[in-house]
């Protein structure tokens, strides 16, 4: 604590505050850290099994996992007050055939798990 | 007054920082493999390295010595070129779930949606591309005549995503000092905030490449350019930390220079060598992760990083700015460290005695 006042009063009488968050040559700005982890199991409503191959996708970003074989899914998305997560059957009858479902989520805070479980088509 | 005032109160700083050398920035040279042979390269590097990629698990075992991982440290991935990679995404993740925060440095070539999005997936943060010019001259610097577009379409798409920290790095050099301006316009127009420009030194491949160097008069039309762009406000456009810049230093980027190399910027490099940045004489390498334990070298060694007083040779020993520059860029010393390799201020005043004359 008293080794980050020295680095602040020091910085301050310099004007160079801003320098404490710097950059290398040839290396990358800082990550300021604004995103949010999402992790989460897809389970089919009928058996309760964990289903493979269901598209996640996080409201309206580019962004999309599939789920693995455990029914498991984990990405990073951008941080969000509150987030709109929909579940999408894209390999037709491969791994089962599901309903899409769309859930909200709030109140969101550094990371975030949920379970779905989705109905047979 | 002021300044001298604000000088002295850097230098304090400056002190302070080097007593503390809280390690806030890592590199990791994850590969030397690249896809391109560009007439200039940081750290030499071609297609066939000799060099395996390092193992996510060996450098995961380095880092795990750290103590106390400061709030904001942050850990680059570089190279070669990253992107070749293809666990880049597993390691990312692997580092995320450990609390260590991860970017990369690329020349943006393999970057497509489908990577856009997996790199996202996997919790990247800030990203930074090459671009080293309009079309032409980018290409020719990349050696590769797919290049500039390639580039383009990953800026477009980085900088799509807000959570990305993208800044842009130009090697300013002969064929494209005259396209500031447009390279400049192009950038904003892609929605990029950031824009660092950059000298190239004469080391490596670059020797060989006269045109890779700005002469005396267009390096100060550089400084003048940053100093007047900076004003404007539509891109945050700023001179590198590769060297001091005299009279240009409280204009130039957002603080006076300060080479932290060492100091707070360490590197994990491809053969497990302990050292700063990439671009430095591997001669200073000061441990080796394979022998040594990471954050102990890191605490313990570091010397010539953290007393540059054996930089005050050659051109720099009766240098008046000594004080403020230290030697310059730990970079600029390369082979027997004699004199250092470039002296930006000299270049600054040697084209005012031009002027004059």
């Amino acid at each position: 604590m008293k080794v980050n006042w020295t680095r602040r009063i020091l910085g301050g009488l310099s004007l160079t505050s801003a320098l404490f968050i710097f950059q290398a040559c040839y290396g990358t700005n800082k990550d300021y850290g604004l995103d949010l982890r999402v992790q989460g199991l897809v389970k089919s409503k009928t058996t309760g099994s964990p289903v493979k191959g269901i598209k996640v996708m996080a409201g309206d970003s580019i962004q999309y996992v599939i789920t693995d074989e455990n029914g498991t899914f984990d990405f990073y998305i951008a941080k969000a007050d509150s987030l709109i997560l929909s579940f999408k059957d894209t390999d037709t009858t491969q791994n089962g055939n599901y309903v899409a479902k769309d859930t909200v989520l709030k109140d969101l805070g550094e990371s975030v798990y949920v379970t779905i479980n989705l109905e047979d088509k | 007054m002021l300044s001298s005032l604000l000088r002295f109160g850097f230098r304090l700083f400056k002190n302070s920082e080097v007593k503390l050398h809280e390690l806030n920035y890592l590199f990791w040279e994850c590969t030397t493999r690249c896809n391109m042979n560009c007439l200039h390269c940081g750290s030499d590097c071609s297609s066939d390295s000799f060099y395996r990629d390092m193992p996510f698990e060996d450098f995961f075992k380095a880092i795990e010595t750290i103590k106390n991982i400061p709030r904001n440290f942050t850990i680059v991935f570089t190279g070669g070129e990253a992107l070749l990679r293809n666990d880049l995404e597993y390691c990312g993740r692997e580092l995320r779930k450990r609390g260590f925060r991860w970017s990369i440095v690329s020349n943006g070539y393999l970057y497509d949606k489908q990577r856009h999005i997996s790199l996202l997936n996997a919790g990247i943060g800030a990203i930074t591309f090459s671009l080293d010019g309009l079309r032409e001259s980018h290409n020719w610097l990349r050696n590769n005549k797919y290049s500039f577009d390639r580039v383009l379409s990953a800026i477009e798409l980085a900088a799509s995503s807000d959570r990305i920290n993208l800044d842009i790095v130009t090697c300013v050099n002969q064929k494209n000092f005259n396209e500031l301006g447009q390279i400049k316009e192009l950038l904003i127009s892609k929605n990029v905030k950031a824009w660092r420009l950059f000298t190239i030194i004469p080391i490596g491949r670059a020797v060989h490449h006269p045109e890779l160097h700005l002469t005396d008069s267009q390096f100060v039309g550089l400084m003048d350019f940053i100093k007047e762009n900076r004003k404007t406000g539509d891109i945050d456009v700023k001179f590198s930390c590769e060297g001091y810049v005299g009279k240009y230093e409280p204009f130039v980027r957002d603080s006076y220079f300060f080479c932290r190399a060492g100091i707070n910027i360490g590197s994990v490099l491809i053969d497990g060598s302990i050292s700063a940045c990439p671009n430095i004489d591997r001669t200073f390498a000061q441990g080796n992760i394979y022998t040594d334990n990471f954050f102990e070298v890191w605490q313990n060694k570091f010397q010539p990083f953290r007393n540059r007083e054996w930089t005050k040779t050659g051109q720099c020993k009766k240098c008046k700015d000594y004080n403020d520059c230290q030697g310059n860029g730990f970079h600029n010393w390369h082979g027997e460290k004699k004199n250092v390799l470039v002296c930006h201020n000299a270049k600054i005043m040697n084209s005012a005695k031009y002027e004059l004359l």
